[in-house]
């Protein structure tokens, strides 16, 4: 029963996780809050369902489509809404953040209504047995592809060029940008990167609790922050390790009868991980310029 | 200085709320001799419901049963000698509206008996106001608690689920031979919070063991680790007592994880969402109600009913609210002609007499705090995709 728990609360934590990479990597180069980035997972979300019922689709094309689809809306919202304000104070970009986050909102409101949409039926129900626990079809398929993808990005900001500017502009932005990196595309590479993640989590999510709403990246959003600065905001394996811990302590929260108190674990846990680590589990510890 | 001016503002209050006060009282006093008895050519009964906004499912079907209602009565010769007339209004489902529309129906139209509200909300804002002008107000939908309490003069026709959850779970063992369950609860619901403790008093009573308990939230999607903890215990059946969206996804969880058990739920789950959510799922539900239309199983009154609605409605099954409509109206006449009076004085002490009454939506009978026993209770299941009567369990 535990282990079964714990399978439970893995597979919730890696969708937390996916989004909230998306949150940490903005924050380690920008310093901004993308509070728009719960509703991009939502709107990835929609685009999965929409490929699976006019589209016809399986869940790979979906997939695909809805990263393709998020990557574009991510860009186009640091073009519009915060790019503008780079340069104004820290609350402006902020603002702007929780602005594009209620219009994605409502006007998800108004395409498809308020009420949740069911996600069609993609995967059948296999489950397979090791030992005592039971897994899902679906849950194998969320931790492989929430591993891939973790995996790539990995190896892009490990490896590639541009993975390394990002590094490079997280460390400095200044220098970074005067040592000829141009900042500008590395951080709608970054949104892009982080959109495309964010959208997997939500046909993913959609697929395993059959259900999409426009209201659903409220608290996804905010617990996937949570995961980040509970992993040490600006760190990416801090981001998955948070987002792990999360799902698995919010499940097993439930599993042990706390289920008013549900979205409260995650910010219980925020606190007290903060009062002891102030950088979170993972981050780095604060360096003073002399 | 300063506690002067203190001083000030509090008489100054102090004379403000005296003269509030005065008004009331008079206001009283002139309302005082409006209430409902009529002398007119017709007896006026009120509907209060909405038309327009959210409850307008509700409010719609129940005033299309009180005119059938109305139209039958008066097309078999009248009551009293009069025409029984239906004063229509339209609070378009908001609360305030519900006790403007209350206050225009008595003193303006001078009614004798209102039918409604067909949510508990409404009906409990309206019930304080009829109460106090002595009119008679039968609700023909309002399930929720509070509602009678309000006084001598207020009534509901529908069923309970103090009445059915009791008889569900009666039926459950005797017929489907479960022995443990598992009770779900939405716990940021009332209703499904009320509903689960009038259940678990029930199982109790029966001797059906509840093996697990695990509460949800309305609005939630997650409920692997809710599912997981109940399949460890195996139940026999699953009572879940939250709304139909929740309903759905759980058993979706719940084949998701391989189990096989099917649940069972109050008429929070009846609605089109279920299956929407849930598909193949939640075939084999069931999900009880105050009335279901099933030509097949229905009595002699019921059936013509249903023939009557459906020529009227295009080819529409009558629902719960059609029904409860239409027997409000023919209980409140009931009592009128057993009185001999349309004064709600008289006629309301005959109305609160009312023993095993037979209307279309079933057999009503008032208990002493004017609560009403229904029977029979519809038990409906799930069956490709549709909600069909299973059974309709009698209650004695």
């Amino acid at each position: 029963m535990l282990g079964q728990q714990l399978l439970n609360g893995i597979t919730l934590g890696a969708t937390y996780a996916l989004i909230a990479l998306g949150y940490t990597m903005v924050y380690g180069i920008i310093q901004l809050i993308n509070f728009a980035h719960g509703e991009i997972y939502m709107v990835g979300a929609f685009v999965g369902v929409l490929m699976v019922t006019v589209f016809q689709q399986g869940l790979a094309a979906s997939l695909v489509a809805a990263m393709l689809t998020c990557m574009v809306i991510g860009v186009s919202i640091e073009r519009i809404a915060y790019r503008p304000l780079r340069r104004s104070t820290r609350l402006a970009p902020l603002i702007s953040a929780i602005g594009v986050s209620i219009f994605l909102q409502t006007l998800m409101t108004k395409l498809k209504g308020p009420q949740p949409v069911g996600f069609p039926h993609v995967i059948e129900d296999a489950i397979y047995k090791f030992a005592s626990i039971e897994i899902s079809k679906v849950q194998i398929i969320i931790l492989v592809l929430s591993s891939l993808l973790m995996a790539g990005l990995h190896f892009i900001v490990k490896y590639v060029k541009i993975g390394k500017a990002m590094r490079a502009a997280s460390e400095d932005y200044d220098t970074a940008a005067l040592m000829g990196i141009n900042v500008n595309r590395v951080i709608s590479f970054t949104f892009a990167i982080g959109s495309a993640l964010a959208a997997a989590g939500g046909v993913l999510v959609g697929i395993y609790f059959n259900s999409v709403s426009p209201l659903m990246g409220v608290t996804v959003g905010l617990k996937a922050f949570c995961a980040a600065v509970l992993g040490g905001i600006g760190s990416i394996p801090g981001a998955m390790l948070g987002g792990l811990f999360l799902g698995v302590a919010e499940t097993l929260g439930v599993a042990g009868g706390f289920d008013l108190y549900k979205d409260a674990i995650a910010f219980t846990l925020l606190i007290v991980v903060l009062l002891f680590r102030p950088t979170g589990l993972l981050g780095r510890p604060i360096q003073r310029k002399v | 200085m300063k506690k002067n001016k203190l001083w000030k503002v509090m008489s100054l209050m102090l004379v403000l709320s005296f003269l509030l006060v005065g008004c009331g009282g008079e206001e009283k006093k002139t309302t005082e001799g409006d209430k409902g008895s009529s002398n007119g050519e017709s007896i006026k009964i009120g509907f209060l419901g909405a038309k327009n906004g959210n409850h307008a499912a509700f409010g719609i079907p129940t005033l299309e049963g009180m005119k059938m209602a109305a139209e039958d009565i008066n097309k078999a010769g009248g009551l009293l000698g009069k025409k029984i007339e239906i004063i229509e209004e339209d609070h378009g489902s908001k609360n305030t509206e519900g006790a403007n529309v209350t206050q225009k129906l008595i003193t303006r139209d001078k009614v004798v008996a209102i039918v409604g509200d067909p949510t508990t909300a409404i009906t409990k804002i309206a019930a304080p106001i009829a109460q106090e002008k002595k009119v008679v107000l039968l609700s023909a939908g309002a399930v929720g608690t509070g509602v009678v309490e309000n006084g001598d003069y207020i009534f509901r026709d529908t069923l309970l689920d103090a009445v059915a959850a009791p008889a569900v779970t009666k039926y459950v063992k005797e017929n489907l031979g479960w022995k443990k369950v598992a009770v779900i609860t939405s716990m940021n619901n009332d209703y499904s919070v009320g509903l689960s403790k009038l259940f678990r008093a029930a199982l109790v009573d029966n001797g059906i063991e509840i093996v697990a308990e695990q509460s949800i939230q309305d609005g939630d999607q997650n409920f692997s680790a809710q599912v997981t903890a109940i399949k460890e215990k195996n139940p026999d059946g699953i009572v879940f007592t939250g709304y139909y969206t929740e309903g759905g996804l759980f058993m979706k969880e719940v084949r998701k994880q391989g189990m096989k058990t099917v649940m069972v739920g109050g008429d929070g789950l009846l609605g089109d969402v279920l299956m929407k959510m849930g598909g193949e799922a939640v075939e084999g539900s069931m999900i009880y109600c105050g009335f279901a239309a099933d030509e097949n199983k229905a009595g002699e009154k019921t059936k013509k009913f249903i023939e009557a609605y459906k020529t009227g409605n295009n080819g529409t099954l009558p629902d719960m609210f059609a029904a409860q409509g239409y027997d409000a109206v023919m209980l409140i006449a009931d009592a009128i002609k057993a009185a001999n009076s349309d004064v709600p004085e008289k006629f309301r002490a005959e109305l609160a007499k009312t023993k095993d009454w037979t209307g279309v939506s079933g057999i009503i009978t008032f208990q002493e705090n004017r609560e009403p026993i229904k029977s029979p209770v519809y038990l409906l299941e799930v069956k490709g995709g549709k909600f069909t009567v299973k059974e309709t369990v009698e209650i004695k």
